[in-house]
């Protein structure tokens, strides 16, 4: 398991850098899948089956694709420079900053309010009905509830009302895209073949050309 | 080793993940790239959320980090609607140049 998880963080580490450095956006989305692929792994291994296959269906399924094909519809050019100032500075100083601070709590262990409360003890407690243990290491704990049933026990009874508002915020986004990329009717509009002609004089000749025939 | 061991790492390469979101919607220009680097971050919260969840032994941090996942799916759907509609207004995908839509 813990080579597992390092070799899946390693990966997932490695491919945000590339997400954030990559002047092609269709790499940068490239390596976002990657991301998420291995940050799914992770969940596998943290007991999450659930989520496991929620991220791969919802990231690496709708999400990226959406993406994928935004920038297929788009085709934004490469990125030749990135803004190198005062707020790449910055930016830089808070990442390493993080990084370096919490790898050095990792490495003393997390303590919680200071008095001992150590990282090392959390796995300790009873798992009564945390679902199929696919980690036994912990407490060897295999129980006949899958994961999907817990999480959704959970989702029905004590969330049901967030559960619901999530309902209504998902109609609401699709309204909403909807809305957003509906083509307007503006009669005063310049119609999109004028449009085109002012940001690009030389397809005069083939207006012309059109109108001819 | 047990996997709990590994648990502050995890915390850390959360932190890392959403550093270097931040990191990117700092110095990326295209809003698209802007909007993945985003996705990163709230990827990091829930790294977070499921690791804190599975090593303090409940469910209620799973369905947090579902929660963020149904959050995420929606705002990437505006978000993008968003970026077609200034990309047909404006031709250019710079977020720098997104100060004129207050004109």
């Amino acid at each position: 398991m813990t080579g597992i998880i390092w070799v899946a963080g390693g990966l997932a580490a490695l491919s945000a850098l590339g997400v954030v450095f990559s002047p092609q956006p269709l790499y940068s989305a490239l390596s976002l899948v990657l991301s998420i692929g291995a940050l799914a792994v992770i969940f596998l291994v943290l007991n999450a089956q659930f989520l496991f296959v929620v991220q791969l269906i919802v990231y690496a399924g709708a999400v990226m694709v959406l993406f994928v094909f935004i920038i297929a519809l788009l085709s934004p050019d490469r990125e030749e420079r990135f803004r190198v100032d005062a707020r790449f500075a910055i930016g830089v100083t808070f990442a390493v900053g993080v990084t370096v601070a919490m790898l050095l709590a990792a490495r003393n262990g997390i303590t919680f309010n200071g008095n001992g409360f150590r990282a090392q003890q959390i796995g300790q407690a009873s798992d009564p009905y945390h679902g199929f243990a696919f980690d036994q290491s912990d407490n060897g704990l295999v129980n006949t509830a899958g994961n999907v049933q817990s999480v959704g026990g959970q989702l029905f009874t004590t969330f049901l009302l967030p559960f619901e508002i999530t309902s209504m915020l998902l109609l609401v986004s699709a309204i909403g895209a909807v809305y957003l990329t509906r083509r307007r009717r503006d009669p005063n509009a310049p119609v999109r073949r004028e449009r085109a002609l002012a940001r690009e004089p030389q397809l005069e000749e083939d207006r012309i050309e059109v109108e001819v025939r | 080793m047990t996997a709990s061991a590994n648990f502050p790492y995890l915390l850390a390469l959360a932190a890392f993940l959403f550093s270097v979101g931040a990191l990117g919607v700092l110095i990326r220009r295209n809003p698209i790239v802007v909007f993945m680097c985003i996705e990163l971050m709230l990827n990091a919260v829930n790294i977070v959320f499921v690791s804190y969840g599975r090593f303090l032994n409940s469910e209620e941090g799973q369905v947090f980090a579902f929660m963020v996942i149904v959050v995420a799916a929606a705002e990437v759907v505006v978000g993008l609607a968003l970026i077609t509609q200034v990309f047909r207004v404006g031709r250019e995908l710079d977020i720098d140049d997104l100060d004129e839509l207050n004109e």
